[in-house]
This record gives structure tokens, sequence and C-alpha cells, in this order.
């Protein structure tokens, strides 16, 4: 895609150019590379991680984002400028879970403390390039498995459902989508299909409208984001079908409405916004001297529902 | 001496030709018509719920938006143009027209008006860059929509600092489900955005003058008329109705976001090349890129009906789209249009 390599570059800059405050030596610099800022998620957890930066006040924060989902290239320019800049600690979001590996491998033989959160690197990946790395994270199969559950109890065994899944080949997409399915062999529902919509809004509505029409007997739906369930609900909507459960995943704060009127049975939060915090402040324990990270480091997951609605 | 000629020929055995009313670009249509009326006995015949009236009226809405943007596709195709900018454009109009739409104080109509408005003025604006830009520096519009791709999206993210805009009126909701005898509303109104553009198209001075630029634009200069003019007025017509899509997506899916419509330029292409419109200008119909968006959406419709995997109907979608294309050129050979 060197079509966004342009945009890439423009947002790289301002992202780099945004926390000037305090250039001191002595202060250790974190370099935090997300996923695309244009997703409300990570967008939270980069405000999430500059009020923390201010909060704390000693450290310096640099930050680089990406245009898109499947933009990988970005990733991999930033966290080569971080090396060539000489930041004590590479704090990453990876993009993809085995394209990374190399790169970060180089930050690490640099010297570079470097943490991994909110999706994890490939076990095999990791092993075939001899890296050895934490990650700081949440559960995506637990959290889909947990409000997949909350479904099944509302349902009952056999109840019929259907999954929409994340992007083919995403990390947390396969985890969550194996989430909804430990979930259905657990509650014993019957899953009548599962397909992907991409994470987006428009493509969950259309393509879940076409599996209502082949199964109208769906008494559950499980997406794989609050996008796509906002997708689902509005879909049902339109054929004016309440007697559908759904639940999605993130909590993003345009379902608040759907959960606090019913049509959307649960979501899952991540805590976004403190996640990218939490991963810095493991990554200066070790910058200052601190025991080297080991294994998964689980972050919190919450189910939220009507009850957690205001 | 002989362009003039040429330009002569082209406004009048040329382009009426060519415009939609010679029985050879009826039987076009009719060729893409026929394609059509194939794969719909085709999945009515192998799958048991494609021929029920709730699915006919699921399709003619997934189609809606498509087919809106691939109407205000076709005009620049035409004049031998491209437009990658509208999946963009559209996420920007949409987060314009969704601010002005959550304002409070407004009352439903004043605030669906305004927005309406502002979306659409939103889409002019760019579609008239769009057009300007490429015909002012004698650039290929690829790279100007390019340009515009990155800036419209970029301007949607910086105005609602990437924040989901959502909360808009309720009965503006319930419009985007509405239905008249099953036909959903967004639909009818996307038809009737057809209906114009084919009277605009084939109908009009205007409307031939673009089919002329496509065929030979160097005689419409020669004739006296302005390229500058023709060309800014076919994309900022595509502007236009990128506008009317945010519109129609927002009272459908009730929600504005600055990641909404990627790739949805690429969708518009196909429908309106899926039609029979030449990527080269100057050859095509309106109602072509109708069938072709009726063709797109019946495919994945069906397709998902047939219960064939995600992988595997993404893989036929582009056969068809290089079947149309190399059956245009056969067609091109057979019928000299």
């Amino acid at each position: 895609m060197k079509l966004s390599r342009f945009a890439s570059i423009v947002a790289l800059t301002v992202a780099t150019a945004l926390p000037t405050i305090a250039m001191a030596a002595d202060k250790p610099v974190v370099g935090l590379v997300m996923k695309s800022l244009a997703n409300d998620f990570f967008k939270n957890m980069l405000e999430g991680a500059e009020a923390h930066a201010k909060k704390r006040g000693d450290y310096e924060l640099k930050a680089i984002g990406m245009q898109n989902e499947t933009d990988f290239e970005s990733q991999l320019n930033g966290v080569e400028n971080f090396i060539t800049q000489g930041v004590d600690a590479i704090v990453i979001a990876p993009a993809d879970s085995r394209a990374m590996v190399a790169p970060l491998k180089k930050a690490m033989d640099a010297g570079i403390v470097v943490v991994n959160f909110d999706v994890s690197l490939d076990e095999q990946a990791k092993k075939d390039a001899g890296v050895d790395l934490a990650f700081v994270g949440p559960d995506n199969r637990g959290g889909a498995k947990m409000v997949g559950d909350a479904l099944a109890k509302d349902l009952g065994a056999g109840g019929k459902v259907v999954i929409l899944e994340g992007n083919p080949g995403a990390d947390n997409a396969a985890q969550r989508k194996l989430g909804f399915e430990d979930a259905v062999a657990a509650g014993k529902l019957d899953l009548l299909d599962s397909r992907t919509a991409h994470w987006e809004t428009e493509e969950a509505n259309a393509v879940f409208s076409t599996m209502l029409t082949a199964h109208p007997d769906i008494q559950g739906v499980l997406a794989a984001n609050d996008s796509m369930a906002i997708g689902v609900v509005k879909a049902l909507d339109a054929v004016g079908r309440n007697d559908i459960k759904v639940v999605g995943f993130d909590n993003v704060p345009a379902v608040a409405p759907m959960l606090k009127d019913g049509k959307l049975l649960a979501t899952v939060d991540q805590f976004g916004s403190e996640m990218a915090a939490n991963a810095i402040d493991k990554a200066l324990a070790v910058v200052a001297g601190g025991p080297k990270l080991e294994g998964w480091v689980k972050t919190d997951i919450k189910l939220v529902t009507k009850d957690d609605v205001k | 001496m002989q362009a003039l000629e040429k330009t002569q020929a082209s406004d009048t055995a040329d382009t009426r030709r060519l415009t939609g009313w010679s029985p050879k670009v009826l039987l076009r249509d009719a060729g893409i018509g026929l394609a059509l009326l194939l794969l719909i006995v085709f999945f009515s015949v192998s799958t048991e719920h494609f021929l029920t009236p709730n699915n006919i009226s699921n399709i003619l809405t997934q189609i809606t938006i498509n087919l809106i943007l691939a109407v205000g596709m076709t005009f620049v195709i035409l004049i031998g143009g491209i437009d990658l900018s509208v999946g963009s454009m559209l996420a920007f109009c949409a987060v314009v027209g969704g601010t002005v739409l959550t304002i409070p104080d407004l009352s439903v109509f004043q605030a669906v008006a305004l927005a309406t408005l502002a979306a659409v003025g939103t889409g002019v604006v760019c579609g008239f860059l769009n057009g300007w830009i490429s015909a002012f520096w004698g650039l290929p519009s690829f790279i100007v929509t390019l340009g515009m791709l990155n800036i419209a999206r970029g301007a949607a993210l910086q105005v609602t600092d990437a924040r989901t805009i959502y909360s808009f009126p309720p009965s503006f909701n319930a419009f985007g489900s509405q239905m008249i005898l099953g036909i959903p509303v967004v639909f009818l109104i996307a038809l009737v955005l057809v209906a114009i553009a084919w009277f605009v198209l084939s109908k009009t001075v205007f409307g031939r003058l673009l089919y002329g630029i496509g065929n030979n634009e160097e005689a419409v200069r020669l004739a006296g008329h302005s390229l500058m003019f023709y060309k800014v007025a076919a994309f900022t017509i595509a502007g236009a109705l990128v506008g009317i899509a945010a519109m129609v997506y927002m009272a459908r899916l009730n929600i504005a976001s600055p990641i909404i419509g990627i790739g949805f330029e690429l969708n518009a292409i196909a429908a309106v090349i899926i039609g029979g419109t030449s990527l080269n200008g100057g050859r095509g119909t309106v109602i072509g890129t109708l069938l072709g968006a009726c063709i797109t959406g019946v495919l994945a419709n069906g397709l998902i009906l047939f219960g064939l995997s995600d992988f595997m109907r993404q893989m036929i979608t582009g056969v068809v789209i290089i079947l149309a294309v190399i059956i245009d050129k056969y067609r091109e050979r057979l019928t000299g249009i």
C-alpha cells in the first residue's frame, strides 16, 4: 500500500511532534506504537497514555499511529525510527502478530526495552526469531467467552446463534472467534453461521440481514466488535425483530443507549484507555532496573450490561 | 479541419448513437439485464430464501448506497475520468452532516434539512475541487482524487477527533428503514436519482457533451465548448451524490463515523464497469450502472444464502468484474459500440 505511505508520514510527523513538553535529557523516552488512531478504541488509549505521561511527568512520550488496521508499513517505519532515535523503551500494539517480530528483535538487540501490549505476538514467530518477550494485555478469547456466556445464559441450551467475525487474519479477530466458539460449546448453543463483516457497521448490517433471511430462526448474535453489533441492531430495528439478542465487544460510547434500551444484551470493556498507560508503567519499571517481564501479564476485562449504563 | 469534421460528426450521429436511444445501446443494456436475470434465476432455484419479498427488499437496501455513488461515478467515468475519493468523501460528508444533525434545539425538520445541505455542500466542494484541479492543471483525475481520498479522510478524522457521532433524531433513524409496498424508501430515492441522471445524460445537450468529451475531448474543445466547465460539472455532480449517499448512510445505520466508506469507491467503480460503461469514457449508460449495482448486490446476497465461504465470495466478485470487461471487449468488436 504505497498510496497510504505519504499520509502515514504526515501522520507520523504530526504525532511525534505532539508531545514536545520538556525535552530534558535525563528523562527516559518511551516510544508508543499504536494501531489505527482512526479508531475510537486506540484514540482513547492514546489519550489515556498522554494523560498518564503528564501525570507521571518523569518520562517523555513519543507516540505514533497508523492509517488503518492493515497499514503494517507505517508501524514498521515507526519502530525503525524509534531505534534510530535511541529511545529507552518501545511500547507496541502490533498490527500484525508475525510481521512485527523482526523489527522488535532489532530494537531489543539495540538495548531497548520492548513491551508488547493489546495484541500478542505470535508464539511460533517469536520462537523462530529467538525472541523472548512478555505480553501485557487482555484475554480476547476470555472476553469473548465471557460475553458469549452471557448470551448463552439468556438464551438457554439449544439457542440458535450466528457469529460476525472481524478481519480474517487479525489475531484479535481469531481469538474472539475462538472465545465465541468456546461459549457456544459450553452453553450448548446451535451455531448456524459464522461470517466476517471486516469490523464494519455497514457490512455487518448487510451480511446479518442476509443471514437472517437464510435463518429466520436466529435467536442470538455474537459480534466481534461493537461497530458490527451496531449494524446488527439496526438491521433488527429495520425488520422489527426485538426477540433476537445481540452481544458485542469493546464498549464504545455509541452502544450505551443500545445497552440501556435492551437492544444490546452485553459487551466487553477492555479498559483501552488504561491499557497503554499500564504497559508504559511496566516498561519504565524495567528501564529503571526492575526485573524482566515474563509470560502473559493479563489486564482487566469486564462484562458490561444494562446495569452498568447510567 | 479534420478535427472540425469529426466534431460535427460527434455532435450529431456519434453522440446520439451513444447516449441511450439507439437500438444497439438498448441491446447492450438488455445484455447486462439478461446476465442479472440469469443470476436471479440461478439463486432462486438453488437457494430457499432468495426470491422472498423480505430478501428482495434487503438486497435493495443493501445496494442503495453503492448505487448512488455509482451514478455519480458514471458521470466521471463517462468523461474518461475516475474518482477514487468517494469513499473518503462519504465519511467526510457524513460527519459534517451528522454534526449538524445532532445540534441541539433544532426541530427534526430543520436539523435534517440543514444536515442535508451541509452534507451535499461538503460533497459539492470536494467534487468541485477534484474537477477544477484536474482540469485547470491538466492532471490525471486518478492522481487528484487520490489526493482527495487522503484529504477528505483526514478532514473527517480532524473534525470529529476520530469519534463516532450518534444519537440522531428518532424519526430520522426510522426513516432509514421505511418501506413503501415492500420497497425501501432509501432505494426509491436512489431510483429517482438514476432517473434524473438518465434524463440529464441522454436528453440534454449537457449530457451529450459529456459523452463527447469521453469520446474525443479535442473535438469538443474545437467546437467551442469549455472543457473546464463540463469536467468540473461531472466531478461536482459526483460529489453532490456522495453527500446524498452520506445522508442515506446515516438514516440507515444511525451513526456517522470518520472511518466509514473505506473502499466504497472500488465497489462503485465495479458497478459502473459491470454495467458496461467503458473506463476509457464516452460509452455507457446509467441504466447499465443500475443493473451493474444490482448484479453486485445480488451476488453478495445470493452467495451468502448459497452458503459459500466469505473468501470464495470475494474471489467470485473479482471474477465477475474481469468477466464483465472481457465481455465488453467482445461486444465492442461485434457491434462497434
